[in-house]
């Protein structure tokens, strides 16, 4: 009965949010003079890996065992979607709940001081290592597991319970895998598309894993976090701390068919990820007649 | 959350957001069919844009507002379009007394666009408030703001916008004081800002002082049709070339992380990745083609709702928030501009607008039809580039001989593609504030 009443609310404030004249809602500042310093640095980076890609031995050596797709391997350009009509309502109530709840809520956690924010989103992604590890050992990935196992100990010790990435700059890059990417390497398909109810776009196969990892950081229960009234509380700066670093906006492209554009570009990031999973298996034979997915 | 990495991937479509300056070196090797439109060099700068290495001086930090008001004018909002009710623009105030610089995005696009945000960080160091508004062919303002529905006609997308800012400033908060009023625009954009200062000139309620076109068309119909031409080209007609198109760049893709072995782990990874796998100048060609392609697929769909001729929507039955719209998006794909303007457009404007004819709603999207004040009035200006491959030869020479001594020609970028180079915002800024002769013009 309370969380129907809770419901109600909820649909009436969204509503009301909907219906005003006119708001002004103030930002945080943009930062073009660092942004583009930042460009000019990854420009550079990526133009070295191109220059190392192109004279290195180690693309040549690769190309032996992996077996490079043809246009005829890529799935097809729809995507399977029998749940369509939920998923739609879901991805509306998703948007409608971001412009009036998450969103203010992480515009003004970004006006916080920036060392606060990355001091909670460090931490926070130094939690998630616990899984990739796990991860790591379920897909018999020692070397993987052993980077992430560093990480987690660096960061935890050196990095103050996990405030700061050290890691990172020892260049331990973040390389985090989920019980998604476990199912996918065991050959499951992405399945269905699936618009989770404030998480967003998913698949059968990434809400399971998604569910997976909870219950596994669960029955671990790190430091006691996730016991008791903090768990939800944790919980939500950790949805604050992804929501503020996720530039998407519902909607942004004003267009009819943004349902549509979202939903093929995730299940084919998905498919892309898949393919590159398995490099030295005979890429997957798929029914071009089919959408994605199915 | 993946969505930036999902975005990212639209980044490998539209290749229009992917100017992160991933100029990789090879990227060359290949080469495509000539397109006889463009040259390489002007296909690839519309593509990646200016290089971050290239962009002038930025301030380290702006300011920055979201205003969505509900217009009082606003139509009956088709259901199918719920989430875009009120006009969303975007506002950086000086905190002293300063001129106002209002900025028009491009066809098809909002008001917070890549290119907007380095215009608007340009202006705002310069010392001007900025308030940047999507293009009038943009869906969220075709249902927010215009009294029409149909989008593309210069004049009547000039009054709608004209009659938008009037509302916005005057909603401004009372603490941010404009001496002055200046008008910018890109691409369409800057057209349509000539036009909205030539309405202004006449009924006098912002004085807008000086108009800055960056990169126009001339003829907004012949440049869509050399869009659509460069689509036909590079994609094919229809179905059948949007897909082939999307197998390339899929397995060209997957096979990118299949070789390093990686997984993409994150935005800029995936969008690095996007960007560098288009080679050719027949994939140059055809991400400018499908970008417009998919501009133009919400433009026609909203001008066929709002006017009701039924081209792929149903007049009686329109489509509710829970209908999928797969089908009517694979219909559009393979629509180009000559059939929005034969089956919705005319029809719409023809029953509008007495004496009309179709030649004559051409002539009305024409900037020949303000020639006579764009070359006495001192106040027009307009930056382009010899290689832009929205004009043709006669277009820009009607430029040139237009604007006279108040037009930059660079010799590179093609279409927007040194918008935010050093030359490209000093010479935009000095026209802005009149001292382009002074400068040595």
């Amino acid at each position: 009965m309370r969380v129907a009443l809770c419901l109600c609310f909820a649909v009436w404030a969204l509503d009301g949010c909907a219906s005003q004249e006119l708001s002004i809602r103030s930002l945080p500042p943009e930062t073009p003079a660092a942004d583009n310093a930042a460009a000019i640095k990854n420009a550079a980076a990526l133009a070295a890996v191109a220059t190392a890609a192109s004279h290195g031995p180690a693309a040549e050596e690769s190309e032996h065992a992996v077996i490079p797709l043809t246009t005829a391997d890529a799935p097809s350009m729809y995507s399977y979607d029998p749940w369509e009509r939920v998923n739609r309502f879901t991805y509306r109530f998703n948007a409608r709940f971001d412009e009036a709840v998450f969103l203010p809520v992480a515009y003004g956690y970004g006006r916080l001081p920036a060392p606060i924010r990355s001091g909670v989103h460090n931490f926070f992604r130094n939690l998630d290592e616990v899984k990739t590890i796990i991860n790591y050992a379920v897909q018999l990935q020692p070397a993987a597991g052993a980077h992430s196992l560093g990480r987690f100990l660096i960061n935890t010790t050196l990095g103050i319970g996990g405030l700061f990435d050290v890691a990172t700059k020892f260049n331990l890059e973040s390389e985090p895998t989920g019980f998604s990417m476990t199912l996918s390497r065991w050959g499951l398909h992405p399945g269905p598309y699936v618009v989770l109810p404030l998480l967003g776009p998913s698949t059968l196969r990434d809400s399971v894993g998604l569910l997976a990892d909870f219950g596994v950081a669960y029955g671990i229960n790190l430091a006691d976090l996730y016991r008791g009234d903090k768990t939800w509380a944790f919980g939500v700066v950790d949805a604050v701390d992804q929501r503020a670093n996720t530039s998407f906006r519902y909607y942004a492209t004003g267009s009819p068919f943004e349902y549509e554009t979202v939903r093929f570009l995730y299940v084919h990031r998905e498919l892309i990820e898949d393919d590159a999973l398995h490099v030295k298996d005979q890429p997957k034979v798929r029914d071009v007649d089919k959408p994605a997915g199915q | 959350m993946k969505h930036p990495v999902a975005l990212a991937l639209a980044a490998l479509l539209c290749a229009a957001a992917s100017a992160s300056g991933a100029q990789l070196d090879g990227a060359s090797a290949e080469t495509g069919p000539a397109t006889g439109l463009a040259d390489s060099a002007a296909l690839r700068a519309t593509v990646f844009g200016t290089a971050p290495q290239d962009v002038a001086p930025l301030p380290e930090s702006v300011p920055l507002a979201e205003i969505n008001i509900a217009l009082p004018w606003v139509r009956t909002v088709p259901d199918v379009f719920w989430f875009d009710r009120r006009l969303r623009v975007w506002f950086s105030a000086q905190n002293k007394p300063a001129p106002l610089a209002i900025v028009i995005s491009g066809i098809g696009s909002d008001g917070n666009t890549a290119k907007l945000s380095t215009l608007r960080a340009a202006l705002y160091g310069a010392g001007y408030h900025v308030l940047t508004m999507p293009s009038p062919t943009f869906p969220g303002f075709i249902v927010s703001t215009s009294t029409t529905g149909v989008a593309g006609d210069l004049q009547q997308d000039g009054r709608d916008l004209y009659a938008a800012m009037q509302q916005i400033i005057a909603h401004l908060p009372r603490r941010v004081e404009i001496t002055d009023i200046d008008i910018l625009g890109y691409s369409l954009g800057g057209a349509n800002a000539a036009v909205v200062k030539s309405i202004d000139a006449v009924e006098g309620k912002l004085k807008i002082h000086r108009a800055v076109m960056i990169n126009p068309p001339v003829s907004l119909f012949n440049s869509v049709a050399r869009l659509d031409k460069l689509f036909a080209i590079s994609i094919g007609s229809a179905d059948s070339g949007v897909e082939r198109l999307y197998r390339r760049l899929y397995t060209r893709l997957a096979n990118l992380y299949r070789m390093s072995e990686r997984v993409p782990n994150d935005d800029t990874d995936l969008l690095a990745a996007a960007a560098s796998v288009l080679k050719s100048d027949a994939d140059f060609s055809a991400a400018i083609a499908l970008t417009f392609r998919i501009a133009l697929m919400d433009m026609f769909f909203a001008g066929d709702l709002y006017a009701g001729t039924g081209v792929v929507i149903d007049p009686r039955h329109p489509p509710r928030p829970g209908d999928s719209l797969e089908e009517t998006a694979r219909i559009l794909r393979g629509k180009p501009f000559a059939d929005y303007f034969a089956q919705v457009f005319a029809p719409y404007y023809l029953a509008h607008r007495p004496h009309s004819t179709p030649e004559s709603l051409r002539a009305d999207s024409n900037l020949a039809i303000m020639g006579a004040t764009l070359r006495s009035n001192p106040d027009y200006y307009a930056q382009t580039n010899s290689d832009d491959l929205i004009l043709d030869k006669p277009e820009l020479e009607w430029l040139q001989a237009t604007l006279g001594s108040r037009i930059a020609v660079y010799d590179h970028g093609g279409h927007l593609g040194n918008l935010g180079e050093r030359r490209q915002i000093s010479d935009m800024l000095d026209m802005l504030s009149g001292h382009w002769r002074e400068s040595g013009q």
